[in-house]
Formats: structure tokens, sequence, C-alpha cells
């Protein structure tokens, strides 16, 4: 009898050990598949890139080195494999990105060309489904992290590598440049 | 976070479709009972002989109309409320809301028509992940600015979402059967008053039992229907708000709405609950039978506490 009140416990605790690991499982499969809503739009992204470089070049020559830039932050993003890769240099070409968008602001020709300003809603389209994305993802990483932190999951977590994981926020580069005041020219150019 | 009381509401609407699947044959059976019992002799061992036999008979047609509904419910409700596919091309800017919404819920996108009315409305139908749809009236996609018109169609989506789309469109099914045949009994009762004296007394009683019987199960499967919670309103505009995250914005598309929800090319009741608001509002004026009959809880009641959300 106490053999087999010891085996039914044996059994519940499996049970419950089983569904716990399946549940860590389905939270970290869930944020993966949330990645590839993100990386659709981060294609796209990586595909407009060039086009826009191309049509600034012909108006602001001299930004060389803002240009070199976004191309640089292109190639590392487009080279990047892992998740977490792949959200640093992101966070980067959106800085990047970022950056030229201010600067052209400068370039009253540029922004009256027609081919530049169809890039340009592109483009913030494309950064909309991205911060879109960007939400799902991060909430499907806040529950797996949840999971994978709190009791009793962080004992199987620890065990069988789930760890914590990295959100898709903005970087510190874009975050600090959109706390700066913008910079006015009041002078001649 | 999720919206307290939504996983639930998912749940109860999937238990309540089961439920409505049994019950309206149920219902149906019940009837053709009654009318059996009713027209013949009212022995009872003949009336179960008889009832045993038809069973089969009943069941397959209400398979074969809820086969044909399932199949053909998209287009019906594309006639009965005059909805026309929107394509992309044509309004680039509702698809983009939508699909932002969409990606940042991680739902599939359903199809988008437009009704071409001047008036504020909007509904969602479908059943499955490849027939959901919204509909938009053009004075909708017109008349509000990004964040209502966000609102909208995040109020809409929630509704495909928890399943209360999936569940109506079971009770339209369903309701539509017995508005079938009790249209049926009256047309013979026309039919039987036509040839009047040639027939024996006892089939003009037989007619009128009949249709006794059908008015009581239709007005039954009615009242089922509209039992199903009116809820869901309060709780699509809560997700919503969660969704988009401007409740204010939803509010004060629901007063644009509030002012102008008449669509003029809905002509069935029947797609009435479908809606955002309702799009035929009561010609009755006494309060209790607008409250049983109700599609809609009061749109006041929604504004203010959209706006206690913010």
């Amino acid at each position: 009898m106490a053999l087999l009140i010891v085996i039914g416990i044996l059994v519940l605790i499996s049970i419950w050990f089983t569904s716990l690991y399946n549940k860590l499982v389905r939270l970290r499969n869930r944020r993966q598949n949330a990645f590839a809503d993100i990386d659709v739009q981060l294609r796209q992204r990586h595909d407009l890139v060039p086009q826009l470089v191309d049509t600034v070049k012909g108006y602001a020559s001299h930004e060389k080195e803002l240009l070199l830039r976004v191309t640089e932050a292109r190639t590392a993003a487009m080279a990047a494999t892992t998740i977490d890769d792949k959200i640093k240099t992101e966070q980067q070409l959106t800085a990047a990105l970022q950056g030229l968008k201010v600067q052209m602001e400068a370039y009253p020709d540029l922004k009256a060309n027609q081919n530049f300003l169809q890039l340009q809603e592109e483009l913030s389209d494309i950064e909309n489904k991205l911060a879109a994305a960007r939400r799902f993802f991060n909430g499907a990483t806040t529950e797996y992290n949840n999971a994978v932190e709190s009791f009793p999951g962080n004992l199987i977590a620890r065990n069988f590598g789930f760890q914590r994981e990295l959100f898709f926020d903005l970087g510190e580069d874009t975050r600090r440049r959109m706390d700066e005041p913008p910079k006015i020219n009041f002078g001649n150019p | 976070m999720q919206y307290i009381g939504l996983a639930s509401q998912t749940r109860k609407n999937n238990l309540n479709s089961i439920l409505l699947l049994i019950a309206f044959p149920a219902l149906l059976l019940a009837m053709c009972y009654a009318i059996i019992f009713f027209s013949s002799e009212q022995d009872t061992d003949q009336v179960n002989k008889y009832f045993l036999q038809i069973i089969p008979f009943v069941l397959v047609g209400v398979g074969i109309w809820f086969l044909i509904a399932w199949a053909g419910h998209s287009t019906f409700i594309k006639l009965a409320t005059g909805a026309k596919s929107l394509e992309r091309k044509e309004n680039k800017r509702v698809y983009n809301l939508l699909e932002n919404i969409c990606i940042s819920q991680g739902m599939k996108m359903p199809r988008l028509n437009i009704i071409r009315d001047d008036s504020l409305n909007a509904f969602a139908s479908g059943i499955s992940d490849n027939t959901y749809s919204i509909s938009l009236s053009s004075g909708m996609i017109n008349k509000l600015d990004d964040d209502e018109l966000e609102g909208v169609l995040a109020h809409e989506l929630s509704h495909i979402r928890n399943r209360d789309v999936r569940l109506l469109i079971i009770s339209i099914i369903f309701v539509g059967i017995f508005s079938f045949v009790a249209e049926m009994a009256f047309r013979s009762l026309r039919f039987s008053g036509r040839k009047s004296s040639k027939d024996s007394k006892g089939s003009g009683v037989i007619v009128l039992i009949i249709i006794a019987i059908t008015a009581v199960a239709y007005l039954i499967s009615i009242l089922l229907r509209f039992g199903i919670s009116r809820n869901r309103e309060y709780l699509a505009d809560a997700s919503a708000s969660e969704m988009t995250k401007k409740p204010y914005a939803l509010a004060s598309a629901l007063r644009k709405i509030s002012a102008d929800p008449m669509i003029e090319a809905v002509e069935s009741r029947d797609v009435a609950q479908l809606f955002i608001d309702n799009p035929k509002p009561s010609v009755h004026k006494s309060a209790s039978w607008d409250n049983l009959f109700a599609t809609h809880p009061p749109i006041e009641k929604r504004i203010a506490l959209l706006e206690q959300f913010a």
C-alpha cells in the first residue's frame, strides 16, 4: 500500500514536471515565432535602405559619413543570425536612420523629390509595422521571462538551459536622440 | 496584461456555441413532436413511432441547412448588408491601420469589406480564420480620424478574437431555420384559407395548431439568441482600448457613430446584432420590450465606461 502511494506521488510529480517543462518550451517557441513577424519587416527595411541612400547621395553628397554609417549598420544587421545579435544590430540601424532623417531636414530640394518622399512614406510604414510587431514580441518575451524567473519554473529553467531573454526596444542610441530637444537653426544654413 | 474576464469570455463563448449547436436541433425536434402529437389522434405509442421515423429526416435537414449556411454565410451576409470587398489599393489607410493592430496582437488579418453608405456603422462576421471579415461603412472611413478608426477596428477585432462572432453566426443560422419554418406555416395557412370549405374543418384547426407551435418555437429561439450575453459589447470596448491604449479615441468614435448609425441597406433585423451599434433603431418605445429584444447596450453607457477607463 505504502509502495503504491509512493509510486502515485512520483507519477504526479513527473506529470507536474513535464507540464511545467512543456510550458517553458511553448513560451520560448512563441517568442521565436513572434520574432518571425519582426523579421519580415526588418527584411523589407533592408531592401529599402540602399534606394534611400542612393536618392540622398544625389542631393547631399557631403553627408558621406552619415550615409556610410547607415550602410554599415545595414550590412551588420543583415549579417546577424541570432535573435540577440539581430536586436542589437537593428537598434543601430534604427538609430542611424533616425539620424539621417533629422539631417535631411536641412535639404529642401531633397524634401521636394517625389522619389524621396515615397521612400520616406514606405519607411515610416515599415517602422509603424515594426513597432506593432515589437509590441507583440515584447509581450511574448515578458510572459516567457516571468515563467523562467518565478518559482517553481525557475527550478526547471536553471537546469535545462532556459534563461531570461532580451526585449526588442528602441536601444539607447535612439532613445537618447529622442530625448534631446530638436536643434533649430535660425541663422543661415 | 489582458483585461480581466476576457479569457473567461472566450471560454464561455466556445461553450455557448456548442450548447446552441445542441439546443436548436433539440428545440426543432420538440416542435415536431408537439405538432405530431396535436395533429394526430394523440395516441402516445403511435406518436412516438412516427416521431422516431422522422427524426433522421429532421436532423439531416438541419445538417444540410447548416452546411449550406456554413459554406455560404459570408456571401449571404454580404448580400443582406450590401457589403463589398475592399481592395488594398482602394484604401491603403484602413488596411494599414488594421494590419498594424493585427501584427501587434499576433492575429491573422481578417478580410475587409465596405458598405457604401454615408452613415456610420461597422460589423465583424465569419466562423473560421479564412472567413473572418470586418465591414465598414464608407461614412465610417471618411468621418473618423485615424485614432478613432483604429479603435473601431480593434473593437471588431476583439469580437473576432473572443469568438463572439462565431457564436452569433451560429445562432443566426439556427434562428433562420425557425423563421423559415414559421414563414412556411403562415403561407400554408393562407393557402388552406383560400381552399376554405372544401376541406374538413379538422385540417384548419391543425394548421392553426402548427402555427401556434411554430410561433412559440420561433420566440424561444429568438430569446435564446438574445440571451447571449450583451456584455460582449462592453468587453469588446475594453479589450479594444487594451489593444490601442486609446480609450478616448474609441469613446469619441462611438459618439460620432451614435449620431447616425442607420444603414438603409440593412433590411433584416437578423443581422443587426453583428454591428457595432444597432443599424435599425427599435420602433417599439416600451422600455421592457426594448430591453428584452435590444441587440446593443445603450451607447451612452458604453461611452461613459470608456471614459472612466482612460
